[in-house]
């Protein structure tokens, strides 16, 4: 289950560890257990066991508390229910509803946009950051650190200030683009505008993740490569797409795919800035999915709509998800 | 370099200009990057400037921490920082409780059953936060877990458990096997041998996975919004939306409870910024 924006804090690195742990057959070699140590079969029953009790805990949460509402999600969604009832079963009608409306298609829409201007946008900001951090800026440590600030404030604050600064025509930004003669300047009344505004929003909610990303990533670069690649008389372009873009694809899949994952759940930064307006134009899926429940109360439309959302987040990140160990395995 | 009467050993004299300019480049390099974090910290200033001017109709003028001792004792802010306190600690504690366990089975275990388990956090991961809410606000319902923090902590522990376990076994993967086997060899049993050797060399994995919940918790919006229903029982997120709906013409005490807000993070990040690089990111993505 992926929260708000914090979510990524220190995700990145533990990524590593899943897509190893996937085939625990491979080149990371397995401990043995202490039952390799003295094997008697109680012995062996006894740590199994213990290892069973170990992991029992998450599991019993796990399943309580996220598969669960998935199973009785996908039950809703085949119901016309409200709230407290589960209605009558209606079969796919809630699901042929909803993508014959052009609500749904429009939030799509907006969903795709939110999610490329997100990902590319912060990754393109934080791997320039990173890279100029990485050539030697004095006090890099300090910047490193402030420039983490975006990611770290919870966004309801970001978003209160951000709404400070943009959302009325007397706020400082309007202000500014008025003095500077671009008029009157709406920034969440026009609809595209908004649109712009919030993919902006993002972009500066999660450059530090990606600023962490690359720079754990190009650390590992090895700094002899660079300088072989000058003596060999590429120019900066050259050794920034032949040689470092190349080395640290394999953490730049991670962190787009996480970074898709986050965008496409995302509902605070969205909601809290906009609440979806204006004339729902900033809507994306789970802001729509939220609205249908909570506003118009059609829980069976609203459930259908995050779990097409799911089930294609699923296969997608599958997709990326096997890319990424076919990366790794290269 | 390219005409041909250039000697060859004349490369090393463009080198040799080489430091001076890289020291105009290393200014520049400094200027830009005051310029673009300044920028950036502009809504984060204007939270802190804004929280230290007098209210309307204070009569005070200037910068004065009054606004911030208005907010403390006159609103709901202090008892809303109590519930988002003590619903991030407690959740924090339960995660790493119940995190560390299941993190070392997936770091040792080599069953189908472990990497299935390892799968099923990975996609449970990706869920919408929303196809949640709704089943489980029904449930909870029935529990009487709805409005309390109690309902909370459940879900905070639930909603980090896939990145907590995963953060635990990364660290524990860290960890030499032959250390255990020493103290399985001197009697110890697989228990012991988790709890008094892995756990007790862990702690900077312990922290980050606590770090994590603890932002998880304390930055969410979505299940607070939806779980809460009386003021009393609020967390500051939905105590400041509300603050910010119902005072959006007075910005100092809507700025000064998002002060509240935002300092605990800022705080743990300064302190335990170390170990940000160090379980997380450092540890496992550098040097594979």
């Amino acid at each position: 289950m992926s929260t708000s924006g914090t979510t990524g804090a220190i995700a990145p690195g533990v990524v590593e560890s899943v897509t190893r742990h996937q085939h625990p057959g491979g080149d990371h070699s397995q401990p043995g257990l202490p039952g390799g140590v003295r094997r008697t079969s109680s012995r062996v029953r006894r740590e199994r066991i213990t290892m069973a009790s170990l992991v029992l805990p998450s599991i019993i949460l796990v399943v309580l508390i996220n598969a669960y509402p998935v199973f009785y999600a996908a039950i809703q969604s085949v119901h016309d229910g409200t709230l407290t009832t589960t209605g009558d079963f209606v079969g796919f009608d809630n699901f042929s509803t909803i993508l014959a409306s052009p609500a749904f298609w429009a939030s799509a829409r907006f969903t795709l946009v939110f999610t490329i201007v997100g990902v590319f946008g912060s990754w393109a900001v934080g791997l320039a950051l990173a890279l100029g951090l990485r050539a030697g800026v004095p006090g890099r440590s300090v910047f490193r650190v402030l420039l983490l600030l975006p990611w770290v404030v919870p966004i309801v604050v970001s978003a209160t200030s951000w709404n400070w600064l943009v959302a009325t025509p007397s706020s400082p930004v309007p202000q500014l683009a008025e003095a500077l003669g671009f008029g009157q300047v709406l920034f969440l009344a026009n609809p595209l505008l908004a649109q712009i505004t919030v993919c902006i929003f993002k972009v500066w909610v999660s450059f530090p993740f990606m600023l962490l990303m690359t720079s754990a990533a190009l650390e590992s670069v090895d700094d002899n490569v660079y300088q072989a690649a000058r003596m060999d008389g590429a120019n900066r372009w050259q050794t920034f797409t032949q040689i470092t873009l190349p080395m640290i694809a394999r953490s730049t899949y991670i962190s787009w795919i996480l970074m898709a994952i986050f965008c496409v759940n995302d509902f605070p930064t969205i909601f809290l800035l906009t609440g979806g307006g204006p004339v729902d134009a900033t809507t994306s899926l789970v802001v729509y999915a939220y609205k249908l429940v909570f506003t118009n109360f059609q829980t069976g439309f609203g459930v259908a709509v995050a779990f097409l959302m799911t089930v294609s987040l699923v296969i997608v990140s599958t997709i990326l998800y096997r890319q990424i160990r076919k990366a790794g395995i290269e | 370099m390219s005409t041909a009467t250039t000697p060859r050993h004349a490369a090393p004299s463009t080198l040799e200009v080489r430091p001076d300019r890289r020291g105009t480049t290393r200014w520049w390099g400094l200027a830009l990057y005051t310029v673009i974090t300044a920028v950036v910290l502009i809504p984060l200033v204007a939270v802190v400037v804004l929280a230290l001017r007098p209210r309307q109709g204070s009569g005070l003028s200037g910068y004065t921490l009054e606004t911030i001792g208005y907010v403390l004792t006159q609103t709901q802010s202090i008892i809303w920082l109590e519930n988002s306190l003590l619903v991030s600690l407690a959740s924090t504690v339960v995660a790493v409780v119940v995190a560390a366990p299941a993190g070392y089975v997936l770091s040792r275990g080599r069953s189908k059953a472990v990497s299935g388990y390892s799968l099923l956090l990975f996609i449970v991961q990706g869920f919408p936060v929303v196809v949640f809410v709704i089943p489980l606000f029904i449930l909870f319902a029935r529990l009487n877990l709805v409005d309390t923090p109690a309902g909370l902590i459940i879900i905070y522990v639930a909603a980090s458990m896939s990145v907590a376990c995963w953060m635990m076994a990364a660290y524990f993967d860290s960890i030499p096997v032959t250390l255990e086997e020493a103290a399985w060899i001197d009697g110890c049993s697989l228990f012991g041998g988790f709890v008094r050797v892995v756990l007790r060399n862990s702690l900077p994995g312990v922290l980050s996975t606590a770090i994590f919940t603890f932002l998880v918790a304390w930055n969410d919006y979505l299940v607070a919004v939806v779980f809460l229903r009386s003021t009393i029982n609020y967390t500051l997120p939905v105590g400041l939306q509300t603050f910010f709906q119902q005072n959006a013409t007075d910005w100092g005490p809507v700025m000064a409870t998002a002060l509240l807000m935002m300092l605990p993070p800022i705080i743990v990040f300064a302190a335990l910024n170390r170990f940000f690089s160090v379980g997380g990111i450092g540890g496992s993505l550098a040097g594979r």
